[in-house]
């Protein structure tokens, strides 16, 4: 045989046996990675999971649900656990209700389950109905409608009528913030009467449609609280469809490219950027440290928000928190 | 009753040139198929057999190889999931099936199996806070749910047959009627507040299996058990895929062994035949999109089973897969040919090539190129048959 | 015998704006053979429609065997005792030779103590077997679909189903266009026979040959009225062409 073939399989050789030496010294877990939809939001989510990846050494199976809804999440999951090498699903449950059974179903063969974004039962896997996750990790959603009512509750003067878009009912994140958003006004901006939310079921269209029919009724809205990607992406496009960029003040949930692009046109006057890669990451990282025998991890994280408005929007400090994915 | 009585002069020569004309290929003239010409027929009709074992295989060979033997695609739970998997969409292709026999169509197969999740669920939570208990509250359910689903078929059958309206239209129209509805009547949001209980009907099987150590066979009580014991459990036969198995069976009896099925494809085969003969159409017409429906209110009954929740929006994404599953399993879309085991298959293949593509780690939007393409390739075969027999492309108009 | 099986009086049928049969009247007897002669659009097959109960006519009475006859559905029809064979025959084509002699009219039996009805095809290809073989019509294979059998084999599924049912009347709207001289001269054998039997039959077709062959009378239509009726033995052909055309017509036929 030729130098260079005997020079091959010896690398080779190498290569297998320190690659099964160093696998049978620490037991890397195999991780599975299931998001609520597409959207730049899960696909910064996925930069940080595949980064978290990268940095420890283990492995990710990564599947994106095309739409949003437990018909379609549940048969990816299910898949992902017959595979039987997976130790760690981390997903963003699309129903907080519905979806306990199948995930409840994953960890009964053995898998963990992360929740990140949305959580299941009420959120509080310490004391709540649902106590089978190791963690959630996610945006106090809360809060983040209070900031959000802050905001637009302030930009409108105090009064006048505002209106919510959301996106599928049943989800503890956008439920979380239209909660947040109706307390705050009624408790700083009582003047201030909010109509919604509609549910425009992840549809940027509908979001538009829904916007502008608001828009023709009421003559006078003053603001309106997208509480996601599409709804706010949809929202904004209405209001500036009917002219009224400027007048009427859209507050966005998620800072994709193409709020910043409405913020600076005039259109939206907040975003809330939440931290989809710190999610990831630690997500990855709290499955990497329970399979190495870590018992203290918290039962709930909350990542927090950049609240991005005209005044700081050039500051790298800030811009570093809108979603993007970079150009493969 | 009628009999053909004594001897009527003969029309033999039919036959003579008949026998003549077969020797020499002709099928036009004998109605006589040469041997390739019955070969190529036959492949024709087991294509998407021969499709879905090969995909098998490949998976089977692939997914091992790719997964360096972590992953395996012989598994009895991984079996156990496609199956879960297909109840849907093969339950709103069943009725399909009828329908698009008789060259109709119903597009409103996706709201309806929504509207029968929303109504059963809150007929279970209504009759079960009512003190009714738990069995009785889910055979409560099942009647609402597949009850107010034949209302809707009704409704569009009669609009169909006595309106004369085409079944595109009318089924698209009543698709949206139904969506409101149940937005409507799940007050936008999902169902929820259904007793715990039902989770198991939705959920667990019929047999139980531990392998290994401490095991053993259950059947119909899901075994207390938990760690390492829970985690080696496999499901057999899951009550939703029985149910499901049941109104396959019935559906492949009415189509094949009765009457009704004799005139669905009559209906298929020309409808102006089936008219002069003296078949009540109307009647037809209607109990199909009956029919068509009631499959889907049993899918929307079973989801909420499965999900213990109501959900308005949970038959949407499934419509499209409905009809891809009917045609690839062979059911011609000019009507008058099809078989529900077809359908079968044709759920088979898209549920086998998602869980595979997942088992190999590639991307699951791969599936809807593959499906887009098996469908092309299903019509074009079904068009080939007028090919192989030698007659003018687009058939005989007689 | 002097009265007549069929009876029809000043039918009209109206389709939207057209016209299609106007003031038909028109008497058949048992064993005799009616042919009903017209160019195309003369309203020919849209009578005898009417009287199998595919057509309703917005006017006029019909009687058959003695009674008046409403057919509200071509199932009416085939009830009350009348078979009839279209110009294009009306069979399904994805159906096989027994499933479309019975087809309406299928043959059931009951299983599994009473509970559930399915088809008796045993029966039904037994029986059909049996009439085609008195016909003397030979299949290569009898459960396949009929969308492979030639023109002629075809036509010979549609007679074997009107020859089965035992009708008390007959129509045959064009029934030798798709056959060949000798298979004609059988359709015509069939005819002849039928009257021995006592059934008579309508025989529609613009063929004058075959409507010297076997009528006993001809009634001529054009533009959806009668212009003509005469005992065949005493026509000819280029009167009844004249008829035919609208050249002639008689007064008060």
């Amino acid at each position: 045989m030729s130098k260079r073939v005997l020079t091959s399989i010896f690398i080779l050789v190498v290569f297998l046996t320190t690659s099964l030496l160093a696998q049978a010294q620490f037991k890397k877990p195999k991780i599975g990675f299931l998001p609520g939809v597409v959207d730049p939001f899960y696909q910064v989510m996925q930069l940080g999971v595949e980064k978290a990846a990268k940095d420890l050494g283990v492995d990710v199976v990564t599947q994106i649900p095309p739409t949003w809804g437990v018909q379609v999440q549940t048969p990816l999951l299910d898949a992902m656990v017959a595979r039987g090498d997976l130790n760690y699903i981390i997903t963003a449950p699309t129903d907080k209700d519905q979806m306990v059974g199948p995930l409840k179903s994953a960890v009964d063969h053995g898998i963990k389950v992360i929740t990140v974004d949305t959580f299941l039962g009420d959120g509080d896997y310490v004391n709540g109905p649902v106590k089978f996750p190791i963690s959630y990790i996610g945006s106090d959603n809360v809060e983040g409608g209070r900031i959000a009512a802050d905001g637009l509750g302030k930009a409108i003067g105090g009064k006048g009528t505002v209106y919510i878009n959301s996106t599928n009912p049943n989800v503890s994140s956008v439920e979380g913030r239209v909660k947040g958003f109706k307390e705050e006004m009624a408790k700083k901006f009582p003047d201030v009467k909010v109509l919604g939310p509609d549910f425009n079921l992840d549809d940027e269209n509908k979001a538009a449609q829904q916007t502008a029919a608001i828009l023709t009724r009421e003559p006078n809205l003053a603001g309106v609280f997208g509480t996601n990607v599409f709804s706010a992406g949809g929202a904004g496009t209405a209001v500036v469809n009917a002219g009224l960029g400027g007048h009427v003040q859209v507050v966005a949930y998620d800072a994709t490219k193409q709020a910043i692009e409405l913020m600076n046109k005039g259109v939206v006057s907040l975003v809330l950027a939440q931290k989809p890669f710190d999610m990831g990451y630690m997500a990855v990282q709290f499955a990497v440290a329970d399979a190495a025998g870590v018992t203290s991890l918290p039962r709930r994280v909350e990542t927090g928000f950049a609240i991005i408005d005209k005044e700081n929007v050039k500051d790298p400090a800030v811009a570093r928190f809108i979603y993007q994915v970079p150009d493969k | 009753m009628p009999k053909a009585q004594g001897k009527i002069q003969g029309t033999e020569i039919v036959t003579e040139r008949a026998v003549r004309a077969a020797r020499g290929g002709d099928v036009a003239a004998s109605g006589v198929l040469t041997p390739a010409q019955r070969a190529a027929i036959f492949l024709s009709r087991i294509w998407a057999w021969v499709f879905l074992g090969l995909m098998v295989l490949f998976f089977v060979v692939a997914v091992p190889l790719t997964s360096g033997g972590s992953v395996n695609f012989l598994t009895n739970r991984n079996f156990q999931n496609i199956l879960v998997a297909i109840v849907p969409v093969l339950l709103l292709g069943l009725g399909q099936t009828f329908v698009i026999i008789t060259a109709g169509i119903d597009l409103s197969v996706g709201w309806v199996m929504s509207l029968a999740s929303v109504l059963s669920a809150l007929a279970i939570r209504g009759s079960f806070n009512s003190g009714l208990p738990l069995f009785p509250s889910v055979l409560v359910g099942f009647a609402a749910g597949v009850g107010g689903a034949a209302a809707v078929g009704f409704v569009n059958g009669v609009v169909i047959s006595k309106l004369k309206v085409p079944a595109f239209i009318v089924t698209l129209g009543t698709s949206f009627i139904v969506r409101g509805a149940a937005y409507l009547m799940s007050e936008n949001t999902t169902v929820i507040g259904l007793p715990e209980g039902i989770r198991a009907y939705g959920n667990d099987a019929l047999i139980y299996y531990i392998g290994g150590d401490g095991g053993g066979l259950y059947f119909l009580q899901r075994p207390e058990v938990g760690g390492e014991l829970l985690r080696r459990m496999d499901i057999v036969l899951p009550y939703p895929v029985i149910v499901t198995a049941f109104v396959v069976a019935w559906a492949m009896f009415l189509l094949h062994r009765t009457q009704f099925g004799r005139h669905t494809y009559a209906l298929g085969g020309s409808m102006d035949a089936a008219v002069r003969s003296g078949i009540p159409v109307d009647r037809r017409i209607i109990m199909l999109y009956m029919l068509s429906a009631a499959t889907s209110g049993v899918a929307g009954c079973l989801s909420t089973l499965r999900f213990t929740a109501g959900s308005s929006v949970i038959g949407d994404p499934l419509l499209l897969s409905s009809i891809a599953a009917v045609i690839i399993g062979g059911v011609s879309m000019s009507g008058g040919s099809g078989t529900v085991i077809g359908t079968v298959i044709g759920a088979l293949i898209i549920a086998v090539l998602t869980t595979g593509l997942v088992m190999l780690n590639v991307d699951a939007f791969w599936q809807f190129i593959v499906i887009g393409a098996v469908v092309i390739v299903a019509v074009l075969i079904d068009q080939s048959r007028d090919l192989i027999m030698g007659r003018p492309k687009g058939g005989i108009r007689r | 015998m002097s009265e007549p099986l069929l009876s029809i009086r000043n039918l009209t049928k109206i389709f939207g704006g057209l016209i299609a049969v106007v003031k038909m009247s028109l008497d058949v007897r048992r064993g005799e053979v009616v042919g009903l002669l017209g160019d195309n659009g003369a309203g020919k097959s849209t009578l005898i429609k009417c009287v199998s109960g595919v057509y309703h006519p917005e006017e006029g009475e019909i009687a058959f065997d003695g009674k008046p006859a409403v057919f509200a559905t071509p199932m009416d029809a085939r009830r009350a005792g009348i078979e009839t064979i279209y110009q294009d025959l009306a069979l399904a084509n994805n159906l096989d030779v027994s499933a479309n002699i019975f087809l309406g009219r299928e043959v059931k039996k009951r299983r599994f103590g009473g509970l559930v009805q399915t088809l008796d095809d045993r029966h039904m290809l037994d029986q059909s077997r049996n009439t085609l073989d008195s016909l003397q019509i030979r299949f290569a294979a009898l459960v396949e679909p009929i969308e492979n059998l030639s023109g002629g084999q075809r036509q010979a599924v549609a007679i074997a189903r009107a020859v089965y049912w035992d009708a008390k009347l007959m129509i045959m709207d064009e029934p030798t266009n798709n056959l060949g001289v000798p298979e004609q001269h059988k359709v015509l054998e069939l005819i002849r026979t039928l009257r021995e039997r006592g059934v008579p039959v309508i025989l529609i077709t613009h063929i004058l040959p075959d409507a010297f062959a076997v009528t006993d009378r001809v009634i001529v239509m054009h533009r959806g009225r009668k212009v003509a009726e005469k005992a065949t033995a005493h026509t000819n052909a280029e009167e009844l062409v004249q008829y035919m055309v609208g050249a002639r017509e008689d007064a008060a036929a």
